[in-house]
């Protein structure tokens, strides 16, 4: 049997076939198809047909005998930045129906680079996503206990809504009602009366689809779910209908931010979570990944042509982050925290004027022009000029000899800023390639550093198109010596594989107010009841299995608002007899204060405040349990080329660099650097002192400890 | 009777000017090397780290500290300083902060590096307003960081903290006379000795507070935070070498200044002035105050001063940090955002002349706690007019870069009661932290914009401000447009908001501000900006209105009695039954309202955020029947209004009778209907766009040649009244109009008897 993941993305719809064999003997296999601008689903249909050829199976065959399909979509996110979702309308209480378009005075600059922020002028609010106007205010209330202060007059709300939908020709419906996380009821009635003057309409509840604290971001919940809803969902009919009647019998699954797959036939309520579901589904991957290559502890690096993407899985689980920003909206959801920098191969080199020192990004010629040597019409120096320059691309085989480079458009961009620097070529070059390593690797210093872990004890795991090329200096600049390129390919079916792997998984995360020093009995009944209502939604989605289910209490110091520290609930907590439960609150507030001063310093955690419970969040999911994987079909002995003379930003000097074909390289092979593999979408940089292994169908890399060590210290 | 003494910027008598040549204990050495030589590419990498040193100090203090409010609005704000206290990066968070700790820095030198001395694990806390604070609760915690022996450089951050005594809860106390009734304020002292928290110093500062907890843990965080960056540096120090991080120090700073420079040579050297009002300098009084601002552009720098500003009065002081705080928050805002932070070499370029003694820059022993939310912002906005003046002036892409005028208050409430456990809380709503932008030359002001001083601050969530304190939020709604921030491009909207008491039996207002008159004005003829209201009314019926099932929503149309409120009242009381409810201020706009383009002011009421009536009072736009503009009837009605400022106006006051440019004289647009007239490619007389009416030379003032139509304020428009017998009564809106086509070229708030403010003029004149 098979599990199936596919990924579409910009330009390619990538699948990926998981055998359900032996561990090593299963069988792994990759397709491509070009993404369909019109109808997804012809891509998707074109990318299987591709998977059921490599398999030597006829495509219902294929689709008879697959268990387990997932699907990653952009057709949410696509909708949000194209603005061409529903006529969406909101309804919400009365005094409150300007929160959306205030946005806390904050949507002008939420979500946006630090350089907008200062500059001011440029920045504005974002496009509104509901239908200019499109606000119904309902006399009701219910206070911060969740107490019914207005109640609503069910016979007045009825006709103003059926007016409200009409009046704007609305065909979905956002409803967002004050502290509706705390008590639903009004939400509630006012979804009945939705279906009852309006059958046809979408209706998304901000207390299902976000239920948090904060009404600004919960009806921006409601409102995105309600803006794209109606158009994932006729796209997850057809293709889920497509499917079936080519053979496929098991329900089609829908990739989340969450880093977890639902079924497709609740998308209604999970629309929300598909939008950045397609860098979490790479960090998705890596976690499975990790878990079969036993390790606890990875920083997965995605640095492509623009931006790079950072994610961390610490003791085996991804981290998880509350809030999300898209097209300057921020609203709350438990997703996978991949965060973003622009630092690529497109990031663009230049002089600062005033202080003739050589700045790398953050603008980025992308992949239009793109780099100079893309010959489309780019001449500003790029990351990918200087590697072509220093010799870690070689024209001639990028992206596996597809697409060649023309490196006399790069040495003369490179050329150009090195008089104005007053500097040689290639010194030039390594530098770039430097600075750029260096502020990825701030981004990952940040992002450990902020949680009080070190980054020395994580392995990074390194893909997209120039992640393994540079891998080995940012690596090395945060004292990483263990650097993984999965999959062999570079990981270009990465995602699809996330896909493939990933848990049936919900989320259910709930306000509490518990103050310390809270009891064990109150918190064990919001414990309860934060698991009960995963387990509804699993149920409410049709899965019935037992789930594996994590807990965690989200904590602060009362009133420290822009805080949140996760204390895992242990499993006694969770679901153990009344006297493991016992203590639970203590062993709760001694966690908390403990991670505290490890994260800030003892001097920092506060024996006179007190600690509360504002949230608690529980995971339900469903293992996919996957086979393992072999990302290698050719187990052919590594074959060295003719070396090459590489200059090594590391080194500041050409070396002989001997130059493998990775597609070459079997299982067991090992080199040492300075070497450069070559696969069919990157390449991966070995330096001077390293040495580089096959196994398990990954690429390891293992770079020299002093090195390593002494930066990571500086750092 | 002794001989008058000599006062000098001492940081004890008067706000401290550091002097040229700081005097510093020479056993305290100092590293200085800063020639070594650097390669660009090691320069960059130093660079990038020293800027998320400070960006990573920023969001340690955002996790660790615990007021929601000073989060909320980023009032803190981190810095990494030389040796010498000169600025390399601020974050960017509450700006006007940029200066405070280099002057306290500065002072620490001069003053302690003999005795107790200056030492490797040091830190000193100081919030005293002579020396560089803002105002008290602004707390400044300063660390040297040492290589060997050797003071390398600082890192310092500033932090609001919620309460550090006075007598007013929350410390911003407007009825106090002095300092001597503000809270403390302590000079420089060490909180840290070599490396250990001094629980005698301590326990000073929290001594003081009616909050101890909450500001203990702030400080806690702000000398955390300062650890762990000092780290930072001396890694950096470890891998680098001293010498190259100091230089990149200094080249940052030289960088920023060559950027200045540069953009202030695109701008002809001239003189601009501004001037605004306050009224009520402590509760109680119901006087009128003047803050003036004069920005001279001589060269390669800028020379600033406070002339014509009132003598210092009640608590509306601010000291010489504030008020240059003020200036350069403005300053590098607009003209120099993208150095992001590297303001050091911005702030060689501006001297600062004022006088002492008055309401900007005052003397010991002026009270000045409340400046937070009146002085500071009142300072920010007359810089954001002069500044908008004087790039006008510039190349068009240098004028769009302008700011302008930022809302001249802080509105909002700090409401104290016990939740109903009986603990006491302070309820600061911060919430005007939604802001909005005021218009620029080119473009519409942000609605619920924010502050451009605080780049990046957020409001709460209604539902937050529920949960932590016992009171409901009847609404938070957009304010409409109107008459003010109206312009050729209109200010952005900010919001209103309603509370009552709930699960509690009642609440008190320690802070509020109702105006009587409107603050700021928009530059180049555009409407003031709106007045920020308070409206309180008891025995509304509120559980009435509920249980007939409305959450009412006009505070103004429910039954009770009002309250009639100042604008720094005593603390207003509120019962169960009680209301209150405050407005924050649509922002100024950008020229003349008669001139905004009709589509521009049908887009506002197709959004619904003007009524189509309002549209035709304030911008005189007709509307067909089908509800489009009427073009024809806007043209014309435009025409007969324009007629009746001029009929309403005196004549010009230079006698002359107007001289038009001919029809192939070259004008340059400068700012609204203003425009200079080129003679040989070089302006050479001020001009009017629309009557092409000569103004005379740009060495002069152009306002003699134009029409004057004075009218008092309250009187404009129903957006500006206020009830009888208030301060804003006696400001008059002066405009000044075109003497051909009655359009307004720039507009004043004056107060009557005073003398108009000076406001521009070019190329070394009128000095």
């Amino acid at each position: 049997m098979f599990h199936i993941g596919i990924d579409i993305g910009g330009t390619f719809t990538d699948c990926v076939l998981i055998g359900g064999g032996a561990p090593g003997g299963g069988t792994y296999h990759t397709a491509k198809a070009l993404s369909s601008k019109g109808d997804p689903a012809d891509g998707v249909l074109a990318a299987l047909a591709e998977l059921a050829d490599s398999t030597g199976l006829a495509l219902p065959d294929l689709l008879a005998r697959t268990e387990r399909i997932g699907h990653g979509t952009t057709i949410g996110t696509n909708t949000v930045l194209e603005r061409n979702g529903a006529r969406v309308g909101l309804v919400t209480t009365a005094g409150h129906g300007d929160a959306l378009a205030i946005m806390r005075g904050h949507g002008r600059v939420a979500g946006r680079s630090i350089e907008d922020v200062f500059a001011v002028r440029g920045t504005s609010l974002p496009a509104p996503l509901i239908v200019p106007g499109a606000v119904l205010e309902l006399h009701e209330r219910v206070d911060a206990s969740g107490k019914v202060v207005v109640a609503l007059d069910e016979n007045r709300a009825t006709d103003a809504i059926a007016a409200f939908i009409a009046e704007h020709q609305l065909d979905s419906v956002a409803v967002a009602l004050l502290w509706s996380f705390a008590n639903p009821e009004h939400e509630l009635a006012t979804e009945k009366i939705v279906r009852v003057v309006a059958p046809d309409v979408f209706i998304s509840l901000s207390s299902r689809v976000s239920p948090r604290l904060g009404e600004f971001e919960r009806t921006v919940a409601a409102v995105l779910n309600g803006y794209m809803g109606p158009a994932c969902t006729s796209y997850l009919d057809s293709l889920g209908g497509r499917l079936a009647a080519g053979g496929l019998t098991v329900p089609l699954l829908l990739m989340q931010s969450s880093g977890g797959v639902v079924p497709a036939s609740i998308a209604s309520e999970v629309a929300l979570g598909t939008l950045d579901s397609g860098p979490t589904a790479g960090l998705t991957g890596v976690t499975a990944l990790a878990t079969v290559n036993g390790h606890r502890n990875v920083v997965a690096t995605d640095m492509g042509g623009t931006s790079f993407d950072i994610g961390l899985v610490v003791d085996g689980q991804p981290i998880v982050a509350n809030e999300a920003v898209i097209d300057q909206y921020t609203y709350r959801l438990p997703h996978l925290d991949v965060r973003t920098t622009a630092c690529g191969g497109g990031t663009i080199a230049r002089r600062d004027p005033q202080t003739g020192a050589l700045r790398v990004g953050p603008d980025s010629a992308g992949s239009e022009p793109g780099p100079a040597c893309y010959r489309r019409g780019g001449t500003q120096p790029t990351v990918t000029d200087a590697d072509v320059v220093l010799g870690l691309l070689r024209p001639d085989s990028f992206l596996g000899g597809r697409m060649p480079l023309e490196e006399d458009a790069s040495r003369a961009a490179i050329a150009r800023l090195a008089d104005s620097l007053g500097l040689g070529l290639e010194e030039t070059a390594a530098g770039i390639i430097n600075i750029n390593n260096l502020r990825a690797a701030t981004l990952i210093r940040q992002q450990t550093l902020e949680r009080g872990l070190d980054p020395r004890d994580f392995v990074l795991y390194a893909y997209g198109g120039a992640g393994p090329v540079h891998a080995f200096g940012y690596a090395a600049e945060i004292g990483v010596r263990e650097v993984l390129i999965p999959l062999g390919n570079g990981a270009s079916t990465l995602s699809a594989y996330g896909i493939a792997a990933g848990d049936l998984t919900w989320f259910a995360e709930v306000e509490t107010s518990l103050l310390a020093p809270f009891g064990d009995a109150a918190l064990a009944r919001e414990i309860a009841g934060a698991v009960e209502r995963a387990r509804k939604l699993m149920l409410a989605a049709g899965v019935e299995e037992e789930p594996h289910l994590d807990a965690w209490a989200l904590m602060r110091y009362q009133e420290q608002l822009m805080h949140s520290l996760e204390v895992p609930i242990d499993a006694g907590g969770l679901d153990g007899a009344p006297a493991d439960r016992e203590g639970l609150a203590d062993r709760l507030a001694a966690g908390f204060t403990t991670e505290y001063a490890r994260r800030y310093g003892a001097a920092a955690a506060s024996a006179f405040r007190a600690a509360e419970i504002f949230g608690l969040r529980v995971r339900a999911r469903v293992p996919a349990a996957p086979g393992e994987v072999s990302g290698t079909t050719a187990p052919l002995p590594g074959e060295a080329g003719r070396p090459e003379p590489v200059f090594w930003p590391d080194a500041g000097q050409r070396l002989p660099t001997t130059v493998y074909d990775g597609g070459r390289l079997g299982d067991g092979s090992a080199l040492s650097g300075p070497a450069l593999v070559e696969l069919s979408h990157t390449t991966v940089a070995v330096p001077r002192g390293a040495s580089l292994t096959v196994d398990g169908g990954h690429l390891r890399l293992l770079l020299p400890a002093a090195e390593a060590a002494e930066k990571g210290a500086a750092a | 009777m002794s001989a008058p003494t000599t006062v000098t910027w001492d940081g004890v008598a008067r706000g401290y000017v550091p002097p040229a040549a700081l005097p510093i204990d020479p056993r305290l050495a100092l590293h200085e090397t800063d020639s070594a030589d650097v390669d660009p590419v090691t320069f960059e990498v130093i660079r990038y780290a020293l800027l998320n040193a400070n960006v990573e100090h920023g969001q340690t203090l955002q996790r660790l500290c615990v007021s929601p409010i000073t989060m909320l609005t980023r009032d803190f704000q981190p810095s990494v300083l030389t040796q010498r206290g000169e600025l390399v990066f601020l974050g960017p968070y509450l700006q006007y902060f940029s200066n405070a700790q280099s002057l306290t820095i500065k002072w620490i030198l001069e003053n302690r590096s003999g005795d107790p001395g200056i030492g490797p694990g040091d830190m000193f806390l100081s919030n005293d307003p002579y020396v560089g604070t803002p105002h008290q609760p602004d707390t400044i915690v300063a660390a040297p960081v040492f290589v060997g022996e050797q003071l390398f450089c600082w890192v310092a951050n500033v932090l609001h903290h919620s309460d550090i005594g006075g007598s007013v809860v929350g410390s911003f106390c407007v009825d106090a006379a002095d300092i001597f009734t503000d809270p403390p304020a302590f000079p420089p002292f060490k909180i840290v000795e070599g490396g250990r928290l001094r629980p005698d110093m301590e326990q000073v500062f929290l001594r003081q507070s009616r909050l101890p907890g909450v500001v203990q843990m702030d400080l806690r965080a702000a000398i955390s935070a300062n650890t762990v960056t000092a780290g930072k540096i001396e890694a950096l120090i470890a891998r680098y070498g001293a010498d190259a991080v100091k230089t990149v120090m200094s080249k940052v700073i030289d960088a920023g200044e060559e950027l200045f420079v540069e953009r202030l040579r695109q701008i002809p050297d001239g003189t601009w002035s501004h001037r605004l009002y306050a009224e009520a300098s402590h509760t109680g009084d119901t006087g009128l105050y003047r803050y003036q601002l004069t920005v001279r552009k001589r060269g390669d720098e800028l020379l600033v001063d406070n002339a014509g500003t009132d003598p210092q009065a009640g608590s509306i002081n601010v000291t010489y940090a504030g008020l240059v705080g003020a200036f350069l928050s403005a300053l590098t805002a607009s003209l120099t955002p993208d150095l992001a932070g590297a303001y050091g070499g911005v702030y060689r370029r501006v001297r600062f002349e004022p006088v002492p003694g008055t309401l900007s820059c005052a003397d010991f022993p002026a009270a000045v706690s409340p400046s937070g939310v009146f002085t500071m912002e009142l300072l920010i906005s007359l810089s954001g007019s002069v500044i908008a003046k004087m790039v006008a002036a510039g190349p068009p892409e240098l004028r769009d870069r302008a700011l302008g005028p930022a809302q001249p208050h802080w509105y909002g409430t700090i409401i104290a009661g016990q939740q109903p456990t009986g603990a006491p809380y302070i309820a600061v709503n911060a919430n005007n932290m939604i802001g909005a932008l005021p218009a620029s030359s080119d473009a519409d002001g942000a609605d619920f914009g924010g502050h451009f001083w605080i780049p990046e601050g957020i409001a709460s969530n209604i539902e937050e401000t529920e949960q932590l304190y016992p009171m409901l939020c009847l609404y938070r709604r957009a304010l409409r447009g109107g008459a003010d921030g109206a312009g050729a491009h209109r200010g952005g909207r900010s919001i209103t908001e309603a509370y009552v008491p709930w699960g509690t039996p009642g609440m008190a207002a320690a802070l509020y501000i109702d105006d009587s008159f409107p603050k700021a004005v928009g530059p180049f003829g555009a409407n003031p900006s709106s007045m920020g209201r308070v409206l309180v009314k008891h025995g509304v019926g509120l559980a009435e209105h509920f249980a007939a099932g409305v959450v009412p929503q006009d505070v103004e149309a429910l039954p009770g009695q009002q309250e009639p409120v100042d604008h720094k009242g005593p603390m207003l009381m509120l019962g169960p039954d009680s209301v209150i409810a405050w407005t924050g201020a649509n922002n100024p706009g950008y020229g003349d309202p008669l001139t905004r383009a009709p589509q521009a002011v049908a887009s506002d009421v197709g959004h619904g955020w003007l009524d189509r009536a309002d549209a035709t009072r304030v911008y005189a736009v007709a509307w067909a029947a089908d509800g489009n503009v009427d073009e024809t009837g806007t043209r014309q009605l435009r025409a007969e209004r324009l007629s009746e400022r001029l009929a309403e106006a005196a004549a010009p006051a230079d006698g002359r009778p107007p001289t038009l440019a001919g029809s192939d004289a070259e004008l340059r647009p400068v700012g609204g209907d203003l425009g200079v007239l080129l003679v040989g490619g070089q302006p050479a007389e001020w001009v009017s766009l629309s009557g092409r009416a000569r103004l005379g030379p740009i060495t002069g003032d152009y306002r003699p040649a134009c029409a004057v139509r004075q009218t008092p304020v309250n009187q404009v428009a129903p957006e500006f009244a206020t009830r009888p017998g208030r301060p804003g009564e006696a400001i008059l809106l002066r405009e000044y109009l075109c003497p051909v086509s009655g359009v307004r070229l720039a507009t004043e708030l004056l107060r009557s008897g005073d003398d108009p403010a000076a406001d521009m003029v070019l190329a070394g004149g009128g000095e």
